[in-house]
């Protein structure tokens, strides 16, 4: 699950999204805060706004008329207005807070503690109302201002003037749970859209590595899919595409370009060749003549380089594949043992094969007689003398059946074991052999001719003088009738 | 050997009348198909060398129309087209021999003589002999000069090829093809392995070498 997360959490699109959910979500909360303002803070200030002024205007009244005009206004006020009152001295005590159970919110109201306050001083504070209509007459909250009467040089009583604001709170904290509620729920929606566009943007975006690696591959034929949709992730794709094409047509003419140089260099070479052949005929056992036939000998290599070029290239069109037929190449492999064990023995290999007959597979004999006769070529030369050769025929615990030749000679490092199957590549330690690097592609080429597997490896990688190679051609068993 | 050559590259043709003739043979050329099928119905020739692809009327035709006709003179097919698929189709027209181009001169000359020689009655025959050496092919045993000499089952093939062709030049190719059922062409010397072996077998302990190295060609079995 975590795991999950983490793996989905890299995704850019989910991160683009989530940020946008939580912008939403401040965003939402500003709006929110504005609304508590306008509804509740606002209203609290014109409270005090109110309070203020009431007290100025009692204490006018007191100025102008005296502290009797006071407590007739007081008891006026505190019948005829929603007010909350209180008029106190050490001779009278007047207005309806005194009817009321008063408890303390959150600061002191001098009424109860011995009415001492000499400055303005605004309190909030519960209060029990048994005349309101309302049910819930208990601790409902309210403010006042506590402040003195003032005469010339003292202080004529305290007065309080209050208000209710049970209900403006009430609508605060509404609007908190409101702002809070719908927080959450854009937060979770944030997340889920953000879950489903990533998880529609990583199949895609998945189409398109599957694609680099498909071509990475080899299959220059394969392209990105398309909705057509014309949106940023279409156009990609048919950029992608229109890219592949051209590659894939420059490939294409390159490969033409080099099959129809060998192809028209075939007959110049075939004639300089027979022009050198008959004049080392007519030169009898001369040395001019030994001059001419190795001059010929020289010819007929380049053209046999050429013939591979163009087998090469036929093989990879997979024409002809409809003759192959089901073979055991058992007999196969036995023919290739009789003709190259003495070749083996003569330049100091052991060799050893370990055939077994009943493994049938779809083949051309000739074809693969030649991989196999390539591949144990290159195990001759590239085996020191004392070395040894083994030619294995083996049915895998898969079912598909493995034709490999192994030696413990120099071998191939591993960066370069998919390299030496392109045309024309030789490794630098294989130059001082004669050999065209073709062998290992013609393998390559017949392998896929036959929908096999050519695997290239190592035999025991700890030596590093002579890790030696095995080089196997696997039948997947699929193709096994 | 009177022999026609049916193809339409006037310069190879050129060459192959040349190479041929300085091997003492009679030759014909005939520059396409229609042409070349009424030379080789009008006289009587040892060998035809047809090429495949041809202007006027296709190579295994012609050869399909000579068969038919019950004329059996061995014909050997040329042929650009070297696919093991192509050799089989071309014999099964009634082909003797089949040599892919681009072929060499010598192979071309061994593989003419080589089917040349295949017509002549001798070839059905159980004993083979080259001076001292011989082979009965039905108990598959090989003396020389009285000794039994010990071979091989490959060895034997590859030693019966040679014979059967005893005076002319069999090239390592034919060797693959004939004894192996190869069409390709090794890098390595491995031919050359199995006639050294082949050679201290029949060879070493006299004193006339009867296995002889032809350089630039193949090998060849003579006195």
């Amino acid at each position: 699950m975590i795991k999950n997360f983490s793996k989905i959490y890299k995704n850019t699109l989910f991160r683009l999204s989530l940020l946008g959910a939580l912008l939403f979500v401040l965003s939402l909360m500003v709006v929110a805060v504005s609304v508590y303002y306008v509804t509740v803070t606002a209203e609290l200030n014109r409270i005090d706004k109110l309070v203020e002024t009431e007290h100025s205007e009692i204490q006018k009244i007191y100025d102008e008329s005296g502290f009797q005009a006071v407590e007739r206004e007081v008891t006026l006020r505190t019948a005829s207005s929603e007010g909350l009152y209180g008029l106190v001295n050490k001779r009278v005590a007047i207005g309806n807070l005194f009817f009321q159970e008063v408890t303390k919110e959150d600061g002191e109201l001098p009424l109860l503690t011995g009415l001492q306050a000499d400055e303005f001083n605004k309190v909030a504070f519960l209060y029990s109302n048994p005349l309101s209509e309302e049910n819930d007459f208990k601790d409902r909250r309210a403010r006042a201002l506590v402040g003195p009467i003032r005469t010339g040089n003292g202080v004529a009583a305290i007065l309080i003037v209050g208000r209710d604001v049970e209900g403006t709170m009430r609508v605060g904290l509404k609007v908190r749970n409101a702002i809070f509620m719908s927080s959450c729920i854009a937060l979770i929606l944030g997340l889920i859209s953000s879950w489903f566009l990533s998880k529609r943007f990583t199949r895609r975006v998945d189409a398109f590595n599957k694609l680099a690696d498909d071509v990475r591959s080899g299959n220059l034929n394969r392209r990105a899919p398309r909705n057509y949709s014309h949106d940023e992730m279409d156009l990609l794709a048919e950029h992608l595409n229109g890219m592949l094409d051209h590659i894939e047509r420059l490939m294409q003419s390159m490969k033409y370009a080099g099959d129809s140089v060998a192809h028209d260099l075939k007959t110049p070479l075939t004639r300089l060749r027979t022009r050198l052949e008959s004049a080392g005929i007519e030169r009898h056992n001369t040395q001019d003549a030994e001059i001419f036939f190795s001059a010929a000998e020289d010819a007929n290599e380049l053209l046999k380089t050429f013939d591979n070029i163009l087998r090469i290239s036929r093989l990879k069109t997979g024409e002809r594949r409809e003759l192959l037929i089901d073979i055991d190449p058992k007999t196969l492999l036995d023919d290739l043992t009789d003709l190259y064990e003495p070749s083996c023995e003569s330049a100091g290999l052991e060799f050893h094969a370990l055939t077994t007959e009943g493994h049938i597979i779809r083949a051309d004999r000739g074809l693969l007689s030649q991989a196999v006769s390539n591949l144990i070529e290159n195990a001759i030369k590239y085996t020191p003398k004392g070395g040894k050769v083994r030619l294995e025929l083996l049915k895998n615990s898969t079912g598909s059946v493995e034709i490999s030749v192994c030696d413990n000679g120099l071998g191939i490092p591993r960066e370069d074991r998919e390299r030496v199957k392109a045309r024309f590549v030789r490794l630098d330690k294989s130059r001082t052999h004669p050999g065209n690097g073709l062998g290992l592609s013609l393998v390559d080429a017949v392998a896929n001719f036959h929908n096999a597997d050519f695997i290239i490896s190592s035999i025991d990688d700890h030596n590093v003088k002579r890790p030696g190679l095995k080089a196997a051609i696997i039948f997947p068993k699929n193709k096994i009738k | 050997m009177r022999i026609l050559v049916i193809e339409d590259d006037k310069v190879a043709a050129e060459y192959v009348r040349k190479g041929l003739m300085e091997a003492g043979h009679v030759i014909d050329i005939a520059n396409d198909g229609d042409l070349g099928l009424e030379m080789a119905r009008a006289s009587d020739y040892d060998v035809l060398v047809i090429d495949r692809m041809l202007p006027k009327m296709n190579g295994l035709d012609i050869l399909k129309d000579l068969r038919a006709s019950k004329d059996s003179t061995p014909v050997l097919i040329l042929s650009a087209l070297g696919e093991v698929d192509h050799r089989v189709e071309g014999l099964r027209a009634g082909g003797d021999d089949y040599l892919a181009k681009p072929y060499s001169f010598t192979e071309l000359l061994a593989r003419i003589e080589a089917i040349g020689r295949r017509s002549d009655p001798s070839g059905g025959v159980a004993n083979l002999k080259v001076g001292e050496l011989e082979m009965n092919l039905l108990s598959r045993t090989v003396k020389r000069e009285g000794e039994k000499i010990l071979l091989q089952p490959r060895e034997f093939r590859l030693l019966e090829c040679l014979m059967r062709n005893s005076g002319r030049v069999v090239t390592r190719t034919m060797l693959l093809e004939k004894v192996w059922d190869y069409h390709f062409d090794p890098q390595t010397n491995v031919i050359d392995v199995h006639i050294s072996r082949l050679r201290s077998k029949i060879d070493k302990d006299f004193s006339v070498p009867l296995l002889h190295t032809i350089r630039g060609a193949g090998y060849c079995l003579q006195e």
